[in-house]
């Protein structure tokens, strides 16, 4: 296992274009606390809160573009035939998906911590700069839950998008699939079940359930409390996988 | 040496292989012939675990190819030269393809050098001719070093010194004594390639011989000679019991074709008769003729017998 782990991290980061996308998703948030840091007209009343909140919904447009990474990591295989050549050294073709995911919860863990703090830092730096005082106070104060709640939440959603990869195996598709999810299929399906008399179905969809607003208070939209909520969503995803994996063993590669 | 038992493969209506059986011996090429659409690649696909056949076995020394550890290793197998991501250099193609199977880095240097692309190894894909990708397929497959080589029409795309290349490069692997089975849908190629043929049409297998012996059965070798006697010859071909036809075509001097005699008979004969020898040559029809000529009588029996 160690070997196809080693042998996926060197596929992920020999093709161009997966720097490219990660470039893109660390650039957007960078830009939005540097415009905010520049010009915000009222510094010395900008909150602590309010750039966490800058910072983790900034970060949560980064999540999804690391998620089409991860989907087009592994749909680019059935795209180009190297899933073939992939499959054929390495038959056990759950390992190679298995391996996928590490090296994606690995790198998006890495990816968004950098990013959170490096945003943060940039955000207050620039408004202190021009007179906030904008402090972190402490490790498990307010910004630390932030920060592991979309950690984590990251990493869930780079699964779901290995899982969708999987099952989908086009990439557009898939990819349209991954970035919808939240915004559209999730409220169509709520929709479904409220027009059929279900009407807190809403509150039970997974996506929605581990992000809630995410610097905000825990379980307030949702059924569940944010860690509950990620584990409910992370099971779900997880449940995607598997049927991903059986799926894709059964078929011809 | 590798076993294919009863293999069978549809993709819903359409069937791709059918009960197909046949072995493929080490030390030797095997070509696998059969006109487009005839379930080679399917059948290479099915024996590497790829395609899921609907019945029948494929084993590498008694193996399943699943059950084989590190495969590569064992048996190296190119599918299809463009089977590469084309924003990846060729290096580190062969690099994850040598990592995944716990081999030492070094070898992903030897195979380069041994196919010729050390130079272009930084190279990023989309930027090779096809040549270039059926040399890097071959890399690939020789990575590990294996016992069984499996390549799925490698000539396709290389100019004819490139298919010479190829034909030396498979022959010398042979001659180390690793089994070779190679694709191909040109009888030519192959004769000039492999020394046993498997040849299959629709799925169904039409022929497993050595390539000398397919060709000598399904293709006729006749003499031309040219004579400004011809006519004497032709008489004394006839009264030993060969068949000579006039050609009709114009030239200097008057010519024939002889069958069932060999062409030192045809010379002797010819001095015998004190006749002027202006030509004499074997001529054998065009294999692909051969070669379409036996599919063709294949496909008309079957579906002769189905409806
Ligand atoms: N993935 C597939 N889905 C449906 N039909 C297929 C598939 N692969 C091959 N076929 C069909 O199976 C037959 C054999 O194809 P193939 O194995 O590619 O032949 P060859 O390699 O000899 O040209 C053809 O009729 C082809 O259309
Ligand atoms: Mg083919």
């Amino acid at each position: 296992m160690k070997a196809i782990i080693a042998s996926e991290w060197l596929k992920a980061r020999t093709v161009r274009s997966h720097w490219v996308l990660l470039i893109i998703a660390m650039m957007f948030p960078l830009i939005i606390s540097t415009l905010v840091g520049i010009f915000n007209p009222d510094p010395q009343f900008v909150s602590y809160r309010e750039v966490v909140s800058i910072v983790a919904s900034s970060g949560a447009f980064s999540l999804l573009l690391l998620s089409s990474l991860w989907v087009i990591n592994l749909t680019s295989e059935f795209t180009h035939g190297t899933i073939r050549v992939t499959y054929a050294a390495v038959p056990a073709r759950w390992k190679v998906i298995v391996a996928k995911a590490v090296i994606g919860t690995l790198v998006t863990a890495v990816v968004m911590s950098v990013l959170f703090w490096l945003n943060f830092g940039l955000g207050a730096a620039l408004l202190n700069s021009r007179g906030a005082t904008i402090i972190v106070d402490g490790w498990f104060d307010h910004s630390f839950k932030v920060f592991v709640a979309l950690v984590t939440f990251a990493i869930i959603v780079s699964w779901f998008g290995l899982g969708l990869g999987v099952l989908i195996k086009n990439s557009p598709v898939a990819i349209v699939v991954v970035l919808l999810w939240p915004l559209i299929i999730e409220s169509l399906i709520a929709l479904a079940f409220a027009l059929s008399g279900y009407e807190s179905a809403w509150k039970w969809m997974p996506y929605q359930t581990a992000f809630q607003e995410i610097d905000g208070p825990s379980g307030v939209d949702s059924a569940l409390s944010r860690p509950w909520g990620h584990l409910y969503f992370a099971a779900f995803v997880i449940v995607v996988g598997i049927i991903g994996v059986v799926v894709d063993r059964r078929r011809d590669a | 040496m590798i076993t294919v038992e009863g293999l069978s493969k549809r993709f819903g209506n359409t069937v791709a292989i059918d009960d197909l059986h046949f072995s493929v011996q080490p030390g030797r090429v095997t070509g696998f012939l059969g006109p487009n659409g005839s379930g080679k690649s399917t059948t290479l696909r099915c024996m590497v675990d790829l395609d899921h056949p609907q019945s029948g076995n494929v084993t590498f020394s008694g193996k399943h190819y699943r059950q084989i550890e590190d495969p590569i290793r064992t048996i190296g197998v190119l599918l299809d030269a463009s089977y590469v991501h084309p924003g990846r250099s060729a290096r580190h193609h062969l690099e994850y393809l040598a990592v995944s199977n716990h081999l030492d880095r070094q070898r992903v240097n030897e195979v380069l050098a041994l196919v010729g692309l050390t130079d272009v190894a930084h190279r990023r894909v989309k930027t090779f001719s096809l040549g270039m990708k059926q040399r890097l397929g071959l890399a690939a497959t020789m990575l590990g070093d294996p016992e069984v080589i499996i390549l799925d029409e490698p000539a396709n795309g290389l100019d004819p010194e490139g298919i010479r290349w190829m034909r030396d490069m498979l022959q010398y692997l042979a001659g180390q004594g690793r089994a070779v089975l190679v694709s191909s849908h040109q009888l030519s190629e192959m004769a000039l390639m492999a020394e046993d043929l498997v040849v299959i049409g629709r799925g169904r297998l039409i022929a497993h011989e050595s390539a000398a012996d397919f060709i000598a059965r399904h293709t006729t070798t006749r003499i031309r000679v040219r004579s400004p006697q011809i006519g004497v010859i032709v008489r004394a071909v006839q009264e030993r019991g060969g068949d000579a036809s006039m050609l009709s075509e114009t030239a200097d001097t008057d010519g024939a074709l002889v069958t069932g005699m060999s062409m030192i008979d045809v010379g002797e004969l010819a001095h015998g008769n004190k006749a002027v020898v202006h030509e004499l040559l074997e001529v054998t029809d065009s294999l692909e003729d051969a070669f379409l000529a036996v599919t063709r009588e294949d496909q008309e029996y079957r579906s002769g017998s189905s409806s």
